[in-house]
């Protein structure tokens, strides 16, 4: 058996072919979440980057759970941005799977053309889709305007991306727009795994529409739900572009997330420590949220490596 | 019911659909709806570079024209075009090198601490980049490496290496390890088995992989932004929102710079995934 005399002499192999990746991920992850780390017990300034920061224990912590903003960033990047954002994209994405598998698009010869135009959104890159959306929402030269007023529904055009009732809805549906054809292609290849005998033997069965999407169709689609849940999470969460290039933030700090946050205390304000302590704790919620990820996603999908 | 029990119908126009014709109809123009929207936002930013400022936000006229394209190259475009081709290319040559040799130790190889370590490198693409942003700029300055390419070719080279390590090992996982074992028992070395045996198999899914990471980076603003800012050394996507300003904006140069950095993505994405969600439906759906 050459794979037992192999494992002592393959030791170097091993080393050899991972240590390349090793030193990016050492080099660019690790070490840079430990200073992080570091710095956010400190009061270093962007102007002051030389001299260096004063060791200031966990002043920066305590400022951030006792301020009023930070509450707000945390309610904005947990509420609007992830549980409606990602909420928002299962469910039109799950509408959309269904509406792509319906045999009606087959009739009418439209499948094969919904299939690729669906890929469009995916392929336009985010800051090509920000773009296009804040001319579409533009109060003067948007065309989401002018049809409102054409149809007569608004007298005024509405300033999307300036008032506040209209700002998260905006952010949202340009977030979704692009996002939602990896999620309905996903939930689109669950379905077409789904076995028909067990649909066909639902309706021998007296079972209406809904309950077929209730009792066959959503308990089969479960995993991929699971899955594009948790990863859906981890993009918007994570996402700095979308409120960045949209909103910066604004109205005032009406959509500030604690992306942007991290963004605007180092390097419009200048408090590098104060930036940092915003990134320990977001790096705490996202590792908290990977260890799920792990655990009942990866090990799934690579049982063989783990 | 009776639909339900019937012989299987030839796939032709009597397909049951389950919907009565106001019901199908109804679907039809919820789906041409759907595609409008999905399509209109992309669709316009690539019509609207070419057209003139007067008829650019008319949705009835349209006079064609290059002049935007002209313009945007006048403020230098070029060299901002050049400096995320050069970035990008390297960068994934380099990632792909190092994710393809990490993965196939990942997908064949028994090691100690191999749960650990592969788990940490899947994290990786979890991690939000925004709280790297910070510390790496005050390493970056402590080093003089700010406004420097070098330092960009560093990040765009490891943000891509845990996807690709994810791609990669799904892809190995599909070739059969009797293959390798097959070789080294036939007197091949390991790096001979790798070149000559799993190398060519994998072709495809390295090619895939690194179409992906290059689009990662050729879109990617945010460390560009935090540690570029000499117009000569900017990406294109900085250099595209360089032409947003407080009260007015470039429409003309912004729609022409973004229809060039949606070009190479379409082209490049549009084959790929056609043929990634075929193949999904092909294997679902055999008859």
């Amino acid at each position: 058996m050459p794979t037992a005399r192999g494992i002592r002499g393959e030791r170097p192999f091993i080393v050899f072919m991972l240590v390349p990746a090793f030193f990016f991920l050492l080099m660019f992850y690790v070490y840079p979440t430990l200073f992080n780390l570091e710095v956010s017990f400190t009061d270093l300034s962007l102007f002051g980057l030389k001299q260096g920061g004063e060791w200031i224990g966990i002043a920066n912590y305590v400022e951030l759970v006792t301020s009023d903003d930070f509450h707000r960033v945390v309610f904005n990047t947990v509420v609007w941005l992830t549980v409606v954002g990602v909420a928002v994209r299962i469910v039109l994405g799950l509408g959309l799977a269904l509406l792509l598998d319906s045999k009606v698009l087959d009739k009418y010869r439209l499948k094969t053309i919904s299939r690729v135009l669906l890929l469009v959104p995916w392929a336009t890159p985010p800051i090509v889709a920000i773009v296009s959306w804040r001319w579409l929402l533009n109060p003067q030269l948007g065309d989401i305007n002018k049809l409102l007023l054409g149809l007569g529904i608004v007298e005024q055009p509405i300033a999307f991306l300036s008032e506040a009732a209209w700002v998260w809805p905006a952010l949202i549906t340009i977030i979704t727009w692009n996002t939602l054809p990896l999620v309905a292609l996903s939930f689109l290849a669950a379905l077409q795994s789904l076995p028909s005998e067990l649909l066909e033997a639902a309706e021998i069965d007296g079972a209406g529409r809904w309950q077929r999407l209730r009792y066959v169709i959503i308990p089969h689609l479960k995993p991929a739900i699971i899955v594009m849940t948790l990863m859906s999470t981890f993009w918007t969460f994570n996402n700095f572009v979308y409120v960045w290039l949209t909103t910066a933030g604004g109205p005032g700090l009406y959509t500030n997330v604690m992306a942007t946050e991290v963004y605007i205390k180092a390097f419009i304000d200048g408090r590098m420590g104060y930036s940092s302590a915003v990134g320990v704790v977001m790096a705490t919620l996202m590792v908290a949220f990977g260890m799920v990820y792990l655990r009942f996603i990866a090990q799934r999908e690579f049982k063989e490596v783990f | 019911m009776a639909a339900a029990t019937a012989a299987p119908m030839p796939r032709a126009f009597r397909v049951d659909t389950g919907f009565s014709l106001p019901g199908e109809l109804a679907l039809v123009l919820l789906t041409v709806l759907v595609l409008i929207f999905l399509v209109y936002p992309t669709a316009w930013i690539i019509v609207a570079s070419f057209k003139t400022p007067a008829t650019m936000f008319s949705a009835t006229r349209f006079e064609f024209t290059l002049e935007n394209y002209v313009s945007l190259f006048q403020t230098g475009f070029a060299r901002n075009i050049f400096n995320s081709l050069y970035l990008c290319i390297a960068a994934v040559l380099i990632s792909t090198f190092v994710s393809t040799i990490a993965a196939y130790t990942f997908s064949r190889m028994r090691f100690r601490g191999k749960s650990f370590i592969f788990g940490s490198v899947l994290l990786g693409q979890c991690f939000p980049w925004i709280i790297l942003v910070t510390p790496l700029f005050i390493l970056f300055a402590k080093m003089g490496m700010l406004n420097n390419h070098l330092s960009m070719l560093f990040v765009y080279t490891a943000i891509t290496i845990p996807f690709s390590v994810y791609l990669l090992v799904g892809y190995l996982e599909g070739v059969p390890r009797s293959l390798d074992e097959a070789a080294i028992i036939d007197g091949c070395s390991r790096f001979q088995a790798i070149w000559l045996i799993i190398f060519p198999i994998m072709l495809p899914g390295i090619v895939a992989t690194a179409t992906y990471a290059f689009m990662l980076c050729w879109t990617e603003y945010l460390f560009a932004l935090a540690f570029l800012t000499k117009t000569q050394l900017k990406t294109m996507p900085l250099a595209l929102y360089a032409f947003f300003g407080e009260d007015t904006s470039e429409w003309g140069r912004i729609m022409a710079a973004s229809a060039l950095t949606t070009a190479p993505t379409l082209l490049l994405f549009l084959p790929l995934q056609t043929r990634l969600t075929s193949g999904l439906a092909a294997g679902s759906v055999k008859q």
